[in-house]
């Protein structure tokens, strides 16, 4: 057992940094400050990206076929805490680079893997995924979104919402039902469908978590050719959750709560209010959400630089890192509450965002415990 | 980052199970309903076997020693382990053992009843006594053998930093409190699987599930911490460990006595030898409310 860095992936780390100090703008902070899914941040990931993935840091872990440089399981990590940590300039591709590349590799045909995986490995492709639906948030296997066969093509009909980026992106990962080839999980198929196909609308959903993050996308008589199923009829779910086992642990949320508590101790201090115990006390309780989250975040990449299932691991961790998000954002609120007003403080304004979606958004809080219970802890299930 | 025991570190803990699964580690209820049960014989072996030495073994280190630490508190019966494991080898390897551990005002203090010596953390000194008879016992809720440190010692000055052995200490009960909630977190998992009402398990209802589970995310994240800490030696790792285990630990208790319903009231059932250990560890070292206050000082401080 050893919890420290190698050299090497300290050079790796400083290199991320130095990039992200040469590269992000004087005003980063206020085109982060509305969340990864606003127009502003998605544009500027169609800027950043690119030169990114000059820097051989957009797809590092990839295979070299590919574009990337078959890096360390490790390294990749480390690329997202700093991501996340400056605020996610990536934008929605950290989506292309963690799961959907990959599961395209695993899962394309000869012709969307060279449509498709080109433009993600050189930072300038932005997508969408169609999960969610009115009827279908946690349960998504419910889900009701049709594909008709008519010839060789498909056509589309429904509805999908909480879809993040759809306003800007140029393809949907989409998952819908194919009338006919089964029932529940095994009724599922998927489609990457251009976003400009005629009978896609997308409206925009006013919400708590940043401009322009989450939509409401309509399907009405969307036609595409039978060459936009990706993997076969009824193969939807099982290709969903290998995309979804590479992307379980998640987004190295607690990097950047335990960097914004600092900067709130950072203002707690200057105004002398760091003297007060409880004050003390509280910052103290967030730092150890965040290092609980951390750690077991940890265990969880261990598992998977090993080439082991993550397992429940995963869940611990997700677990653990709402629980970091939530704390550091009460303590800003509670002891720094002028920061969300008015002019306010960009960075605490932005982790707010991030933090309160935390246990919603990539499968709730709840689900989680649900497969702690049942999976880690061998509880029954419900009717057992 | 390396989670998975060195091969050293894997044999040592595979011995520890063999033997933490061995008679003398089986508990009893006893006949005078005490509320703990010392294991002298498994203390004996353990010591004799020089498990308690392992800190100090360059392929097996603090870490293997938090490791144990946590085990042997997992098991109903108990043994003297914290100080011994994590202060002795370091601060004074030829102090007989067991050990009892004296940090700021008098009070009953755990282990004094069996303990041969005494170490005893002041502002500017760390001192040591060895008990020529045993303490005597003082009744207690916890479930620790509890005893005042005798008046009559002849106490002697050790060459060890005061404020090194208390982070030391913080890293030791972090290890024996994450152990004591594991311990009684496994019994109560153990006892909803199997108790059945309204015609199903108990632990297949959510309101049951939902709770262990996060105990289960609050300890393991309170183990890795605890880990961290006995590899790294960082003070500020060490409060902040203890601090989020004594800070988890009412909650956990609450809920595991809770789902165990009146047979965990009762003792008869081993759950309050867990449940009463991390009571008291709770408080050590002011408690965890000081001590995640200290880890924001280590953390935030102005050099």
């Amino acid at each position: 057992m050893d919890f420290d860095w190698t050299d090497e992936e300290r050079r790796f780390r400083d290199r991320v940094r130095a990039f992200l100090d040469r590269e992000l703008p004087g005003d980063w902070a206020e085109i982060a400050r509305h969340g990864p899914g606003s127009p502003e941040q998605t544009e500027f990931s169609l800027q950043f990206c690119p030169r990114l993935a000059e820097a051989g840091l957009l797809v590092p872990h990839w295979p070299a076929a590919w574009g990337g440089q078959d890096r360390p399981t490790w390294e990749h990590y480390i690329l997202g805490e700093e991501m996340w940590a400056a605020g996610e300039p990536r934008g929605a591709q950290y989506m292309n680079v963690n799961w959907i590349g990959p599961t395209l590799m695993q899962y394309g045909t000869d012709a969307q893997k060279a449509r498709y995986i080109p433009p993600m490995a050189e930072g300038r492709a932005i997508w969408c995924q169609g999960f969610s639906e009115p009827g279908a948030g946690s349960d998504l296997a419910s889900l009701k979104t049709r594909a008709t066969r008519d010839g060789t093509d498909y056509v589309i009909e429904g509805q999908k919402i909480w879809t993040s980026y759809a306003g800007l992106a140029e393809t949907c990962f989409l998952l819908a039902r194919v009338p006919g080839s089964g029932e529940g999980k095994a009724g599922i198929a998927i489609f990457l469908v251009p976003m400009d196909t005629p009978g896609i609308e997308v409206r925009s959903i006013p919400s708590l978590i940043g401009h322009g993050d989450i939509h409401e996308v309509f399907f009405t008589g969307v036609r595409v050719p039978e060459t936009a199923r990706f993997g076969g009829e009824g193969e939807g779910w099982s290709i969903i959750s290998y995309a979804l086992a590479n992307e379980r642990i998640g987004i190295a949320r607690y990097e950047l709560s335990a960097r914004v508590l600092g900067q709130m101790v950072a203002a707690l201090k200057a105004e002398g209010r760091f003297d007060d115990g409880a004050v003390r006390a509280r910052a103290g309780e967030a730092s150890a959400a965040c290092e609980a989250a951390r750690m077991l975040a940890y265990r969880a990449v261990d598992r998977r630089a090993k080439g082991h299932d993550v397992g429940t691991f995963a869940n611990i961790a997700r677990v653990a890192v709402v629980e970091a998000d939530r704390a550091v954002s009460d303590f800003g609120m509670e002891f720094l509450p002028e920061a969300y007003s008015g002019d306010g403080d960009a960075a605490f304004l932005a982790h707010h965002e991030r933090a309160i979606v935390a246990g919603i958004a990539a499968g709730a809080a709840e689900i989680q415990l649900d497969l702690i219970a049942r999976r880690h802890l061998d509880l029954p299930r419900g009717t057992a | 980052m390396e989670f998975t025991p060195n091969d050293d570190q894997r044999t040592f803990l595979g011995v520890l199970d063999q033997i933490a699964a061995g008679p003398e580690a089986a508990w009893a209820v006893g006949t005078d309903w005490q509320r703990f049960q010392w294991s002298g014989a498994l203390d004996a072996i353990l010591d004799e076997n020089g498990f308690f030495d392992c800190a100090a073994e360059p392929d097996l280190g603090p870490v293997a020693a938090a490791e144990m630490v946590m085990r042997l508190a997992e098991l109903p019966v108990l043994v003297e382990s914290a100080a011994s494991a994590l202060l002795r080898p370091r601060f004074a390897p030829d102090l007989p053992r067991p050990l009892a551990v004296v940090v700021g005002p008098a009070q009953a203090i755990r282990f004094l009843p069996v303990a041969r010596s005494v170490i005893r953390v002041g502002t500017d000194a760390v001192e040591v006594a060895e008990l020529p008879d045993p303490a005597a016992p003082v009744d207690s809720l916890f479930a620790y053998p509890m005893g005042r440190v005798p008046a009559d010692l002849t106490w002697r000055k050790i060459a060890a930093d005061p404020a090194e052995m208390l982070d030391a200490w913080r890293v030791a009960v972090a290890a024996e409190l994450a152990g004591a909630l594991q311990g009684g977190l496994t019994s109560v998992l153990a006892h909803v699987r199997d108790r059945r009402q309204f015609g199903r398990a108990l632990g297949s209802f959510q309101a049951v599930q939902h709770r262990l589970a996060g105990a289960a995310a609050r300890i393991e994240g309170g183990r890795l911490m605890t880990l961290r800490a006995a590899a790294t030696g960082d003070p500020a790792e060490a409060a902040r460990a203890l601090g989020w285990l004594q800070n988890s630990a009412t909650t956990i208790a609450y809920d595991l006595h809770q789902f165990m319903g009146a047979m965990g009231l009762t003792l008869e059932h081993p759950l309050h030898r867990w449940t009463y250990r991390a009571r008291l560890l709770r408080s050590e070292m002011s408690g965890g409310t000081a001590n995640l206050a200290l880890a924001a000082d280590r953390t935030w401080s102005t050099p």
